[in-house]
């Protein structure tokens, strides 16, 4: 067990290391330490015991301290696989051949943050956890600016390098204070601690997860780092968050509503995350605004957990826990393989403009195939993985109902909620599949598209598999999703899987569906087949421009929710007899950021830079400034009357 | 017996919109096509050839067959009175929502393979819809799960009705109204592109392919009958011989509903349409209160 993580920890090392000299032995080595990580942790989730190790030496005064328990290692297993597979998708995506002078670092970096990753995820020491968590956020900050050319791309690494670090200063008074309470750094189940502690912990990590409105710097920094950092960065680095909403939720003493606020905080991100990405034309902005839904999704599972817990260990939540904890998996997969594919299309075409796209299903097969797969796993839909863990989540929420209790009234309004963004997720992704890979090219790049080649399709087929094998057969992952369960709180240790029906008749399905669709494109080739032109109202000569936008897809929907997106419209009427230059745009702004953050930091400037007016250089005011703060102190002390 | 259950969903199934053109005919003054006509129109469709667009993909064909698999299934898990459901378990309703939004799914997708912006539309329209009309819907089964305390379709459907029944049967209608493209959302008689919704969507299919997307319309809308008839009706407490009887008259009064409905209703302007929904969903959630309150006194 130890030699197994120390070799990975050794393999990622010398990853890095190799990272300039040979993109080969640096890929071997990266592949073969995610690999012993993944083995280990798993090993971890289907055993009975958890792994520990106190080491010889100090760092900081601290004895360092490792621990592999159930909920770190459901969350190790995900840095493991999207690692692996994302090193891979990136041999052809971010080449040396195309990106000379930033492949060898993108490669060092990489590395360095999946180690850091896995570290924050074992690390058992207060002191310790924050140095890695800094590590793993400026990891993050250097794979997002690998293209620091772009001033976009500088834009959006500032933005999240700041807003991590907002989080990270929660974090640090967190630790300290848990650290006064407790009297040691070391981390662990704690007693007698405030309960109102948590609420710093869920603002820090909440900064990293990028829930609603936490998420201000995700959007950005997702759609404009290279495709596979997107994918880690959506599917596995916002995951640290959720890691220590999860491991602090389980381990401090929660206030007593804190239950009800994360499942509203989750609602809340769950339907404006997925609203706002419907609004989206850049497919990459729409996959990162889909990230903050699914962050909802989970934080409304652990938020029925926390109740449940509260509340004498309800069995129902059990049921949310295990879906929260089974989405983070699912999310990790489908998302990254959505990254995957869009960074693809992106390669191709050079453009992420959903209007800029279309009909790529012809040159693009596979990848289309394989973005369908990943569509239809975030909507949600059976027969694939993102049914498996909402069913959890939806059961639990359901059996939480029928006990009427009075605290799990919140049960009522989250499930409706749920259903509505999962309604939503699904329109979002019709659009997004449709407006990219279906009906005519709209553009010259769109219409001279090749597929990526096999470097970069490898990586998604193992990725979709996962989705289909956890999809049809959820019983599979059930004891490992249990035993984090049992160890985020041992009196739901025990359970028989809720999968014993769901699983084969996922499987049926699966089957039947492929079996019908055969059977229908056989008889419909065996009629005759005959191509013609798209009806259009008998009109023989259509463009692409006749098609159906993304934004007027969105419209409806959209339209709900202008009260949140605060859209910035232009609007220039054709005019005379012969109209030219008009014009309609419309932009859904980052309401959060946009409305709130800049302008609240605009006021701090100009107080600030009223405040630079007291310094002016005139010795004869700084004195006059003295006497008078002197004087003030003494009419202080002679009115209260005391020294 | 399950060869009984599916001969009965596939083969009953199109007799329903026969029997709502009947109803309107008769309303009108009218002889009306056959009861039976949907059934020439499916026979006739399967021997035709297929016109493909030349923008669609394979999906195009095999959509249709993955949706009607999705609607055929979500029939196999709902109760049919004393035959119980083809499959019973913890959790299924929420199975059968998700299989019907899957159907959704591949007819949407579908739509969107031609890139015609009639098909775009309605394909735009239906997944707007479905936000609403899932709400409801989702706040209709909580209200009988929280009313029977049970979130298996079998026991949710067969106690005695409590006392939000009408405030649910009401919501449950609109939807399936809304789900099923009939009147006010949708009309089934025009086929002028630019009002419809379902029909919109289905513009460029042909052939078998279209048969297929026609039988499992009828599907959905005797699932959503059988559903509001057992949402409605105390199945569970009558002799199987009346429960099969009451079934069946319950889906034949849904049906002369639809009928009557759809011969004094016009189809409502668009932008009204989420206000019917909403209101829809807000029957379906003062029954859940109604449910949840009940309870509790």
């Amino acid at each position: 067990m130890s030699g197994g993580l120390v070799f990975a920890a050794v393999c990622l090392l010398a990853a890095m290391a190799m990272a300039q000299r040979s993109t080969r032995a640096s890929f071997a080595l990266t592949l073969a330490g995610t690999l012993a990580g993944l083995v280990a942790s798993l090993t971890i989730l289907l055993g009975p015991d958890d792994w520990e190790w106190t080491g010889a030496f100090f760092l900081g005064g601290e004895r360092v301290h490792l621990r592999l328990d159930g909920v770190s290692a459901i969350f190790l297993v995900l840095v493991c696989v999207i690692g692996g597979a994302g090193a891979a998708y990136a041999r052809e995506y971010w080449s040396d051949s195309e990106n000379p002078a930033t492949a060898a670092r993108g490669r060092v970096w990489w590395n360095a943050l999946i180690l850091s990753m896995g570290l924050v995820l074992m690390i058992s020491n207060g002191l310790h956890f924050l140095m890695a968590w800094e590590a793993f956020a400026l990891c993050g900050y250097f794979l997002i600016t690998l293209d620091n050319r772009r001033p976009e791309v500088r834009k959006a690494g500032w933005l999240y390098l700041a807003s991590s670090h907002v989080g990270t200063l929660a974090l640090f008074a967190f630790f300290v204070m848990l650290a006064t309470h407790t009297g040691t750094w070391n981390l662990g189940p704690v007693r007698d601690v405030p309960p109102p502690l948590f609420w710093l912990a869920l603002f820090g990590f909440g900064m990293k997860a990028g829930f609603f409105p936490f998420h201000i710097w995700l959007p950005s920094a997702h759609a404009n780092a290279p495709s596979h950092v997107s994918a880690i960065m959506s599917g596995v680095a916002i995951k640290m968050g959720v890691y220590g909403i999860v491991r602090f939720g389980g381990w401090l003493p929660v206030p007593a509503n804190a239950g009800h606020v994360v499942i509203g905080l989750g609602a809340a991100s769950a339907v404006l995350g997925i609203a706002f990405a419907m609004a989206q034309n850049d497919i990459k902005r729409l996959l990162a605004y889909c990230s903050v839904e699914n962050i909802g999704v989970i934080l409304i599972g652990l938020g029925g957990a926390l109740v449940a817990r509260t509340h004498g260990n309800a069995a129902w939540g059990q049921l949310a826990l295990a879906g929260a904890l089974l989405h983070v998996w699912n999310h990790g997969l489908f998302k990254s393989l959505l990254f995957f594919g869009a960074g693809s299309v992106l390669h191709a075409t050079g453009t992420r403009e959903m209007s800029r796209l279309g009909g790529l299903w012809r040159s693009m097969p596979w990848t289309a195939g394989f973005f369908a797969l990943g569509a239809v796993a975030v909507s949600g839909l059976p027969p694939l993985n993102g049914f498996a863990s909402e069913w959890l989540i939806y059961l639990g929420l359901f059996e939480a109902a029928t006990t009427r209790s009075g605290f799990a009234w919140a049960a009522l309004p989250s499930a409706i909620l749920l259903a509505m963004a999962g309604a939503l997720a699904l329109a979002a992704f019709v659009k997004a599949g449709g407006m990219i890979f279906l009906g005519t090219p709209r553009t010259k790049p769109a219409a001279h598209a090749q597929e990526s080649r096999a470097g970069m399709l490898a990586p998604m087929a193992l990725l979709a598999a996962a989705c289909a094998v956890i999809g049809v057969a959820p019983g599979l992952v059930w004891p490992a999703i249990a035993r984090a369960a049992g160890s985020w709180n041992p009196a739901w240790a025990v359970a028989r899987t809720p999968f014993s029906t769901l699983g084969p008749a996922g499987f049926a399905l699966a089957i039947l569906a492929a079996v019908a669709g055969f059977w229908l494109w056989k008889k419909s080739r065996a009629n005759g087949l005959r191509r013609d032109l798209t009806w259009d109202c008998g009109y023989r000569n259509p463009t692409s421009r006749m098609q159906y936008t993304s934004g007027s897809f969105a419209g409806i929907s959209a339209g709900w929710f202008f009260w949140a997106f605060a859209p910035e419209r232009k609007f220039r009427r054709p005019r005379g007899p012969f109209p030219s230059g008009s014009l309609r745009l419309e932009r859904v702004s980052e309401t959060v950021l946009e409305r709130l953050i800049v302008p609240a930091g605009a006021i701090i400037t100009r107080l600030s830079h009223a405040a630079l007016g007291l310094q002016h250089g005139r010795l004869q005011a700084y004195i006059l400034y003295l006497v008078a703060g002197l004087a003030a102190l003494g009419i202080f002390v002679f009115l209260e009357g005391k020294p | 017996m399950m060869i009984v259950r599916i001969f009965l969903w596939v083969a009953l199934a199109p007799l329903l919109p026969g029997l709502i053109n009947k109803v309107k005919a008769w309303v009108a003054g009218r002889r009306g096509p056959p009861v039976l006509q949907l059934y020439y129109d499916l026979i006739r469709l399967w021997q035709k050839g297929v016109v493909l667009s030349t923008l669609a993909s394979p999906a195009f064909v095999v959509a249709p067959a993955v949706a009607w698999v999705a609607i055929a299934c979500a029939a196999f898990l709902v109760p049919l009175g004393p035959a119980g459901a083809g499959l019973s378990f913890r959790g299924d309703v929420l199975l059968m929502v998700y299989l019907l939004a899957l159907a959704r799914f591949c007819t949407a997708w579908a739509a969107l393979e031609t890139g015609s912006a009639f098909e775009g539309m309605g394909a735009a329209r239906e997944v707007s819809y479905a936000v609403l009309a899932e709400a409801a819907m989702f706040a209709a089964m909580l209200s009988l799960a929280v009313q029977t305390g049970s979130v298996s379709l079998v026991d949710m459907l067969s106690p005695a009705p409590g006392a939000g029944t009408a405030l649910l049967a009401a919501g449950l209608f609109i939807v399936l109204l809304a789900e099923n493209c009939r009147v006010p959302f949708d009309d089934p008689n025009t086929h002028l592109e630019l009002t419809m919704i379902h029909e919109a969507m289905v513009l460029d299919h042909s052939g078998p392919p279209l048969a297929v997307i026609l039988h499992g319309a009828s599907m959905k809308l005797l699932l959503f009958a059988v559903l509001l008839t057992a949402a409605v009706l105390p199945l569970g407490s009558l002799p199987p011989l009346a429960a099969a009887a009451a079934l069946a008259g319950g889906v034949l009064v849904v049906t002369l509903g639809v009928g009557l409905s759809e011969s004094f209703l016009a189809r409502f302007a668009f932008r009204h349409m989420p206000l019917l929904l909403t209101m829809a969903f807000l029957l379906c959630l003062f029954s859940l209160l109604v449910a949840w309150k009940g309870g509790a006194a």
